[in-house]
């Protein structure tokens, strides 16, 4: 199933001077901006030094009150917003080679501008981008992808495909998953699902946001070694 | 730093992105802006099987398989496109001509686009529904293109462009396309036939506008009288706009406009105006009620200007009339047929119509000469008028030509002209049809449907569909009266047939019990097992054991053929049966809800064989209680096939000792009791005219008519299936609270019995207590009149007609008490004994099975949305069936009765001031005697009659003298029958001896 490239057309690095690493992104009407600050020492209060031996990572996710369709105040303490920073958090720690950086702290930052679906994996991708941004080494992508199902009884079809990429309104009205991976091989990091959907279903709806997650890298990558180079000529310049 | 702003040049034209934005206004008054993005393609293929370019861009799906290509290389030629020709229909020519488009074997190789499916389903879902299955019809080739994604053919909307306008020219550009497309298509071939892509459209400045870009467009009629066998094709097309737009000019609008519909729902919201469905009365086309909650009697809807174009069965909105027009419902019997029968049906081109004719006006009138007493004040009811119609329930009308207004009765004649066709529903309006073949249809049975009731029209417009036979032949009044109900009687096709058992009629029960099939199964072969059902019957679905057991109690099993183990959930046999919902029991002619081979054979518990079957053990103490239950899916073996009679003379015969007969005199013993507990606990015994007609087996043609006998054994049997069904249902129920397939039996309200019980109390002096199922129970035990036995009977009769229908329906859907089954006296209930010709059935087996954990339950049984959906149809389809078997009866009563005069006993039923209606319990008809016809002659001359509503009376001066007639009365009939001269069909006719 081909992804619709166009809808990526717009994903943007270093976007601010401030931060270590950064990036924009665009998925549909998707808008995310996102900066990484790290490694870096770890900044504890109370004077207890960091005793872990790897990089935390830790995300902070904002969501802009204008961003849905409905102007609605997320407060800090979202359950959702919560949960969505965990699985960021924990999507990297397996990716990114957090044993280099010991006492130290990876702090990535998004902020979201706009949401028409697919946010978590919009999210994930731009945290790459500001990674790769950033210089933190990684071992791959990850990248990530929602798949949904129009399969139904009623409308007798059965076969139907699995959708790939929804926006606000199929995710509003189809079961559908978020699944991310570290995108050279189907090594799946994130794989979460909040709707209910058929169990003959499911297998079909990952294996499509499996191939999603690698055209998705192959954008990335685009992306990042078209930057490599401009990056390189002005400095050979 | 780069700049996030996006720059314009990324939205030049050259990009596949097209986005939409706009304001809109919340009723809280918050303004959202709604942004929507549109990715174009240009993968979308155009499925001509010319085209090889598109076969390889067209995009494999995740089953990887791709559609192959829909339309035909060489699509069919006309006399005008001789090299063949692609069509393009517009909405309009779908909305007006859908029967046409769905005739076998014309109009293939059809585009549908996308723009065109939308707008179809905003005007009209069911339109839209045919469409879609019209898609799926891989013989009629129609593919959807969807227009609206492809790069190429998006059309955005114009400033201060109408939607239609921007819709019509989207039509236009995928049109301009197409064309191009083939052409490229064609000379990459280098074949020098191009199909011509041709847009059909009922709309003028459309098709002028297509002609101007240079498309071949066309009027649908045009084109379709370029057609071969053009005359028949072309009485489909409903009357067109066009046409219409013409007549409105000079057409006086007759009946007063629809308030729109924003006003009815505010109007309904506030309480002013009521919502619910429109009924005619059988007995008097010009009264319709409209049963609504803000009332406890229904609303009465009198004259055709309160009706206003409502048909039987539309959901209206209404609007009560004030006080001093409320009115009790009308005293007289009026048929249409009688009423106007010298209307032509084209007059509407040479004079203005008046919405009420005189001869109406007449029959309406409440005349006071006749009237006694009090008069109407104490019995008058609200009456109301249609102000709008929410949605028309309009179907297929079966018919017959009225020959009265057929200019032309010249066979060669192909001349248009406007006909009257006379709905066998006598609740239905007759129908203004245009068609070229007029003359040939006269005399026939005639299928129609209604496309529209214009304010300038006293009838409504339809168009003809297809001719069924010649009236009164057996095959055409069959099929007549299959359609009107809706029956779907057409053979199972072939997908069905290919879910039956490879084996066909040498499936046997495996031998090895270490089988799959055995799996779960309960070795019940020794069971001394037998069937008791109907004479002749083949489809046998139940089978009954008893025994006794050391203790002094009994095991009593009641066995159900395993119907689900052959239907499995969402095969094409299993939609096929959810679709027909039930067997259908005619006369002469059974139309079954699952293939022959099951019904008859792999599932019927014959005797003498090993089947499968689903088994209810209970064992009964002796006074029937239950101490212990159990179900089991099992395999039996049935040592006796009985009907009724034969089991009775078994089980009295005092000589038979052996195990099986002593086996059903212990069922026989225990039905008893749990028959008189049933009674006890308030379960009404009622009544319906049932009779049998009895054919000639060969002809099947109808030698004389039987009322049906009620034995013991009928009622042996029923206990146990009552006794089945509510412990699955407690068990069901049990087991999936929120799914399980159950069936209710409202109570009826109060008020459906008023009628009845004033009647009884004036007449008889007896009293009718209705405030419990056993109350009622009790007092129609006491309406015996000792020197009448019939009488009862017909009390139980009319009382049946009070209450409501009884309702499968899904557990989650109802409150615990509401589950109850008013009949039957019993707290919950569903059907679980005749899976072969019943579907609640065969959903409710699997529900048990997944209950007795023997396999995993479905998915499509736990999806409350969808179990509806089946519970709304199987509930229509059941009582369908039942009319049509009805329907079967009575049609096979007359024709035992043709060319015969027979003198019968009736009783009255009901009085109008103008006639009275008898019911003749020997036949099971019931026939409306007019005062007019009782004087002997074909005159109008009414005798002189004095009409007394309180008492139920008519005092009749005829020739004979004096003659009273009351309610309940039973008087001496003569049955004739006499073929209508306007018609051509024959009726009973019923005179007062």
């Amino acid at each position: 199933m081909p992804l619709d490239s166009s809808s990526y057309s717009l994903a943007q690095f270093s976007t601010q001077a401030a931060a270590d690493g950064s990036s924009y992104l665009e998925m549909g009407q998707t808008k995310i901006i996102c900066t990484v600050n790290g490694p870096q020492e770890s900044k504890r209060g109370g004077g207890s030094r960091d005793q872990s031996n790897a990089a935390r990572i830790e995300t902070d996710i904002s969501i802009a009150g204008f961003s849905g369709v409905d102007r609605k105040r997320h407060g800090r303490g979202d359950k959702r917003t919560q949960e969505m920073q965990h699985t960021v958090s924990s999507a990297f720690s397996s990716t990114l080679f957090t044993h280099l950086f010991p006492h130290s702290t990876i702090a990535i930052a998004i902020h979201v501008l706009s949401q028409d679906g697919s946010l978590l994996a919009a999210c994930l991708n731009a945290a790459t981008l500001a990674l790769v941004d950033a210089g933190v080494p990684m071992s791959d992508y990850v990248v990530a992808c929602t798949t949904g199902s129009t399969a139904s009884y009623a409308s007798n079809d059965e076969e139907a495909d699995p959708l790939l990429d929804l926006n606000g309104l199929e995710e509003q009205e189809l079961p559908f998953l978020t699944v991310g991976t570290s995108g050279g091989e189907d090594k799946v990091n994130v794989l979460i699902m909040e709707t209910r959907v058929q169990m003959g279903r499911l297998e079909a709806m990952i294996s499509v946001g499996l191939d999603g997650c690698k055209q998705i890298r192959g954008i990335l990558d685009d992306i990042v070694r078209e930057h490599g180079k401009k990056a390189l000529n002005s400095r050979v310049n | 730093m780069t700049s996030l702003k996006r720059s314009y040049a990324s939205t030049s034209p050259s990009t596949t992105l097209s986005s939409k934005t706009y304001l809109r206004t919340l009723k809280s008054g918050k303004v959202q802006k709604i942004v929507r993005e549109v990715y174009l393609r240009q993968d979308i293929p155009c499925s001509s099987q010319l085209c090889t370019a598109c076969l390889d861009l067209a995009p494999v799906g995740f089953h990887k398989k791709a559609d192959p290509p829909v339309l035909s290389a060489t699509p069919a030629a006309t006399e005008q496109l001789p090299q063949g020709h692609y069509i393009v229909p517009d909405t309009n020519a779908f909305l007006s001509a859908m029967d046409l488009f769905e005739s076998e074997g014309v109009l293939q190789d059809a585009i549908v686009l996308q723009t065109v499916l939308e707008e179809v389903k905003n005007r009209s879902l069911p339109l839209y529904h045919r469409l879609i299955a019209l898609t799926k019809n891989e013989g009629k080739r129609f593919y959807v293109f969807f227009n609206d994604f492809r790069l190429e053919t998006y059309v955005r909307r114009d400033a201060g462009e109408t939607i239609n306008d921007r819709n019509d020219r989207a039509v236009r550009k995928a049109c301009g396309w197409y064309a191009q497309h083939l052409e490229k298509a064609v000379r990459a071939r280098k074949s020098a036939r191009c199909p011509v892509v041709i847009m059909l459209s009922d709309d003028r400045e459309n098709v002028r506008k297509g002609k101007e870009d240079g498309l071949p467009a066309m009027n649908l009629r045009d084109y379709v009288a370029g057609l071969p066998d053009a005359n028949r094709l072309m009485d489909m097309v409903a009357t067109s706009r066009e046409g219409r737009a013409a007549r409105d000019a000079k057409a006086q609008m007759i009946y007063p406009e629809y308030v729109s519909m924003s006003a009815m729902l505010t109007g309904v919201k506030a309480g002013t105006l009521h919502q619910g469905v429109f009924n005619v009365s059988p007995y008097n086309y010009l009264e319709g009620s409209v049963q609504v909650p803000a009332f406890d009697r229904s609303l009465i809807v009198q004259g055709r200007d309160n009706s206003n174009r409502a048909v039987s069965g539309d959901l209206v909105v209404i609007e009560v009339l004030p006080k001093d027009q409320w009115k009790a419902p009308s005293s007289k019997a009026i048929d249409e047929e009688d009423v106007n029968k010298n209307e032509t049906a084209e007059n509407e081109e040479d004079e203005r119509e008046a919405i009420v004719t005189e001869q109406e006006r007449r029959a309406l009138q409440e005349e006071v000469r006749k009237t006694h007493g009090k008069g109407a004040e104490g019995r008058a009811q609200p009456t109301a008028k249609v102000v709008g119609i929410i949605k028309r329930n309009w179907r297929q009308y079966v018919g017959h030509i009225d020959r009265d207004s057929v200019r032309s009765r010249n066979k060669e004649s192909r001349a248009q002209q406007t006909v009257f066709l006379i709905p066998m529903d006598k609740r239905v309006p007759k129908i203004r049809v245009r068609t070229r073949q007029a003359a040939e249809l006269v005399g026939k049975r005639v299928l129609v449907s209604i496309d529209s009731w214009d304010r300038d029209s006293r009838y409504p417009v339809g168009h003809f569909i297809r001719s069924l036979g010649e009236l009164e032949t057996k095959g055409a009044e069959t099929e007549a009266l299959l359609l009107e109900w809706d029956v779907q009687y057409r053979p199972f096709p072939r997908t069905v047939l290919d879910c039956l058992p490879a084996e066909g009629h040498e499936w046997k029960v495996p031998a090895s019990t270490d089988d799959p099939g055995w799996k779960g199964r309960r070795d019940l072969r020794d069971l001394l097992v037998c069937s008791i059902d109907p004479p002749g019957c083949v489809d046998i679905d139940d089978a009954l054991h008893a025994k006794q057991l050391p203790n002094g109690n009994f095991e009593v099993g009641v066995h159900i053929a395993d119907v689900s183990h052959f239907v499995k959930p969402n095969n094409a046999m299993d939609k096929e049966a959810s679709l027909r919902g039930t067997t259908v029991y005619l006369v002469d002619k059974r139309i079954d809800m699952l293939p022959m081979l099951l019904g008859t054979d792999l599932c019927s518990l014959k005797p003498y064989v090993e089947r499968y079957a689903f088994s209810a053990i209970w064992e009964l103490d002796q006074n029937a209680d239950i101490v212990r239950k159990d179900f089991t899916k099992s395999v039996i073996r049935s040592r006796e096939a009985f009907s009724y009679e034969q089991a009775q003379l078994r089980i009295d015969d005092k000589s038979q000792k052996d195990e099986l007969t002593v086996g059903m005199r212990c069922l026989m013993m225990l039905s008893k009791k749990l028959r008189a507990k049933r009674m006890a606990a308030g379960a009404l015994n009622l009544a319906s005219p049932e009779v049998r007609v009895e054919t000639e087996s060969e002809t099947s043609d109808p030698i004389d008519v039987k009322t049906k006998m009620a034995l013991d054994t009928n009622q042996l049997v029923e206990e146990f299936m009552l006794l089945a069904n509510i412990s699955v249902a407690g068990k069901i129920y049990e087991a999936f609270p929120q799914t399980a397939l159950l069936r209710r039996h409202p109570a009826p309200p109060k008020n459906n019995f008023e009628e009845l019980s004033n009647q009884l109390k004036v007449k008889k002096g007896m009293e009718l207590r209705t405030d419990s199922s056993k109350a009622l129970a009790d007092s129609l035990d006491t309406c015996v009149d000792p020197s009448e036995p019939f009488f009862n009977t017909l009390v139980r009769i009319v009382a049946t007609r009070c209450m409501m229908s009884a309702e499968y329906f899904t557990s989650g859907t109802q409150s615990v008490p509401e589950f109850r089954h008013y009949g039957l006296a019993s707290e919950i209930y569903t059907h679980f004994t005749s899976p072969i010709r019943r579907y609640a059935d065969l959903e409710a087996h699997r529900q048990l099975a997944a209950a007795i954990e023997y396999e995993t339950l479905d998915a499509s049984l736990q999806s409350k949305a969808k179990l509806e959906g089946v519970c709304k149809n199987i509930n229509v389809r059941h009582r369908n069936a039942q009319m049509a078997g009805r329907t079967s009866v009575e049609y096979y009563v007359g024709q035992a009765l043709k060319g015969r005069i027979l003198e019968e006993d009736g009783f009255v039923m009901r009085i109008f001031s103008n006639g009275f209606v008898v019911f003749v319990p020997r036949f099971g008809i019931e026939g409306l005697i007019r005062l007019r016809d009782m004087d002997g002659g074909e005159g109008e001359r009414e005798p002189e009659s004095v009409f007394d509503a309180e008492n139920y009376a008519l005092q009749i001066e005829w020739e004979q003298g004096q003659r009273k007639v009351e309610l309940f009365q039973k008087v001496k009939v003569r049955i004739s029958d006499e073929a209508e001269e306007s018609t051509g069909k024959r009726k009973i006719r019923l005179q007062l001896v």
